[in-house]
């Protein structure tokens, strides 16, 4: 009876062949309980499983169209949901991993994206596309070093495929120089600040001469002016991918200028 | 001696990441044999072979994405270098020190080699052009145009007459490097041809591409002499035996295969890297054999003599 059921759900969508393939099996599964004691057990698992196989196999194809024409369609979601159904029935498909990753990326799941990829390129490492997907969903997922890596690979793949070289791999590098750049600035601008608060004048010697406390005071107030001028500023790329660090709008100047205040404070305190 | 081939030594963790080129070159000065490598992690590294162990000599810095591949002149005083950020590094082995750096233009440098006399350096470029670099000069001599696509691999003959390149289609071409006439197109193989070398004797060319397949050329008539199968999937790798009788290849299959260039039979297989192996080379008396990979591994191997 499940049998019936599950023709009739599946209707026009079967092919003619497969369903007289199906017909085909039933009756003859028909005639071997009809035998009895006489089936061989052991060989007709056997069989069934090879059936099985094959079955999968084909059922995954036809999932795995289905879900592209939906994400043609800009259905993402229920493509995935097509892909995974066929990721069910074979694990070890990377083009279904791939084309998932593209999907999740165009979704924003930017981590399932990266994990998607990465069973692809497991499962086929001579891959280039694969290692140009999986670069592509490490930087929307902000993993910059690990995306030019990865552009790098498919390169040395494949080395003639121009999108390689002019879009993956030179964006990636322009995005990992502005990153540096962003990194080198933070790291100046704490610096400054810990020399503000612990001023290297004031620290060893507690005997101060009225001159030593002014060199000192001079000192830290040329850190805080450039402590101010390095808030300022905000590192900016141009289209070359020349990096600047540039002066910003007026609009953070005042908090700046509370904030040496106190500091300033601090600095008497001493 | 050894009377069988054996793996000598391993060094794990050679580089951060994978390792895609390696050179073996013999000084002429003093007689020791040195190591470059070149990987994904931007660096070329220098390994002295003493004692039958790798050290460390020196780690150089300057290429900003990853080495593709090296080589080490014939007096063993330079090595060359080419990386994906389009430059090609010429390092003095010595003092460690960089020697030149040459722009090669957008994706202008892909394999390098140097010549028998170690004063020019090719390579293969993006629109089918063989590049020659002047070592003294550190500029563009002149170039071969195969009119084809993008080159991968390049090798001199060692006498110094001929330079073989082949292309990402597949096609091998043959130049004669006096006249700069370009003496032979080969159809050799429908995949790219990521290796190819010369016997000692410049009589055969050896092909390995990702056909699976390694294929050895008559030079002078340039038939094709024999198709070798035996590697599972991209052969990456193939270089002569100093010997004239072997050559050994690597490939994305893990193995690395010696073949005997007269019966054409493969009579060894070390199956030791994890990973796909790039670059296998042999050393200047045929006696051992390097190998390295994705694995991050140097490989080095005994070959009975």
């Amino acid at each position: 009876m499940a049998s019936f059921g599950w023709k009739r759900k599946a209707g026009e969508k079967v092919s003619k062949s497969v369903v007289q393939q199906f017909e085909a099996d039933e009756e003859a599964g028909g005639e071997g309980a009809g035998q009895g004691e006489e089936v061989d057990w052991l060989h007709a698992i056997k069989r069934r499983r090879e059936v099985l196989l094959e079955d999968c196999a084909e059922k995954s194809k036809r999932l795995k169209d289905e879900g592209a024409l939906l994400a043609e369609q800009g259905r993402h979601w229920e493509a995935v949901k097509k892909w995974d159904d066929a990721i069910h029935l074979t694990p070890d498909n990377p083009d279904l991993y791939e084309m998932k990753s593209q999907v999740l990326t165009i979704l924003q799941e930017v981590f399932p994206a990266v994990k998607a990829a990465e069973m692809a390129v497991k499962l086929r490492p001579l891959w280039w596309e694969g290692w140009q997907t999986l670069g592509r969903a490490q930087l929307n997922l902000g993993e910059v070093e690990l995306a030019v890596k990865s552009f790098q690979v498919a390169i040395h793949l494949c080395p003639s495929e121009p999108t390689l070289w002019q879009e993956d791999l030179a964006w990636a590098c322009k995005l990992q120089k502005q990153h540096l750049a962003t990194k080198e600035k933070i790291r100046q601008e704490e610096e400054t600040k810990k020399q503000i608060l612990h001023a290297p004048e004031l620290e060893q010697d507690f005997d101060f001469e009225s001159d030593e406390v002014l060199a000192a005071c001079e000192a830290v107030a040329e850190r805080q002016t450039r402590y101010e001028e390095l808030k300022r500023t905000a590192v900016v790329m141009d289209s070359e991918g020349n990096i600047k660090n540039v002066l910003t709008g007026e609009g953070g100047s005042e908090d700046t200028e509370t904030l040496s205040e106190e500091q300033f404070v601090k600095a008497r305190g001493l | 001696m050894s009377t069988q081939y054996s793996i000598l030594f391993k060094q794990e963790h050679a580089h951060d990441d994978a390792i895609w080129t390696a050179a073996w070159g013999k000084s002429e000065a003093d007689g020791t044999e040195t190591i470059v490598t070149g990987s994904l992690d931007d660096m070329v590294k220098v390994w002295k072979w003493s004692d039958e162990k790798l050290e460390l000599q020196w780690t150089l810095e300057g290429h900003q994405l990853g080495v593709v591949s090296v080589d080490i002149s014939h007096n063993g005083a330079i090595a060359a270098s080419s990386s994906l950020d389009a430059h090609i590094r010429l390092w003095d082995l010595e003092s460690g020190k960089q020697i030149k750096s040459m722009d090669a233009g957008p994706v202008d440098a892909w394999s390098v080699a140097f010549s028998p006399d170690s004063k020019y350096i090719a390579t293969g470029s993006h629109h089918g052009k063989v590049n020659i670099f002047g070592v003294e000069s550190g500029k563009k001599e002149y170039s071969l145009d195969t009119r084809g696509k993008f080159i991968l691999s390049i090798a001199y003959s060692p006498d110094g007459k001929y330079l073989a390149s082949g292309a990402i289609d597949g096609i091998i071409n043959i130049f004669d490097i006096a006249t700069g006439k370009l003496l032979h197109t080969l159809e050799g193989h429908a995949m790219p041809i990521r290796s190819l070398t010369f016997s000692p004797d410049s009589q055969l060319l050896v092909t390995a591409s990702d056909d699976g397949y390694i294929k050895i050329y008559d030079v002078q008539h340039a038939n094709l002499a024999g198709t070798l199968s035996g590697h599972g999937s991209w052969v990456l790798n193939v270089a002569f035996s100093p010997d004239d009788t072997h050559f050994v290849s690597s490939s994305s299959d893990k193995s690395v295969k010696v073949w005997d260039a007269s019966s054409r039979a493969c009579i060894n297989t070390f199956f030791d890297h994890q990973d796909q192996v790039w670059s296998v080379k042999y050393n200047s008396n045929g006696s051992k054999i390097i190998s390295a990979g994705d694995d991050r591994a140097i490989h080095i191997y005994d070959c009975p003599m």
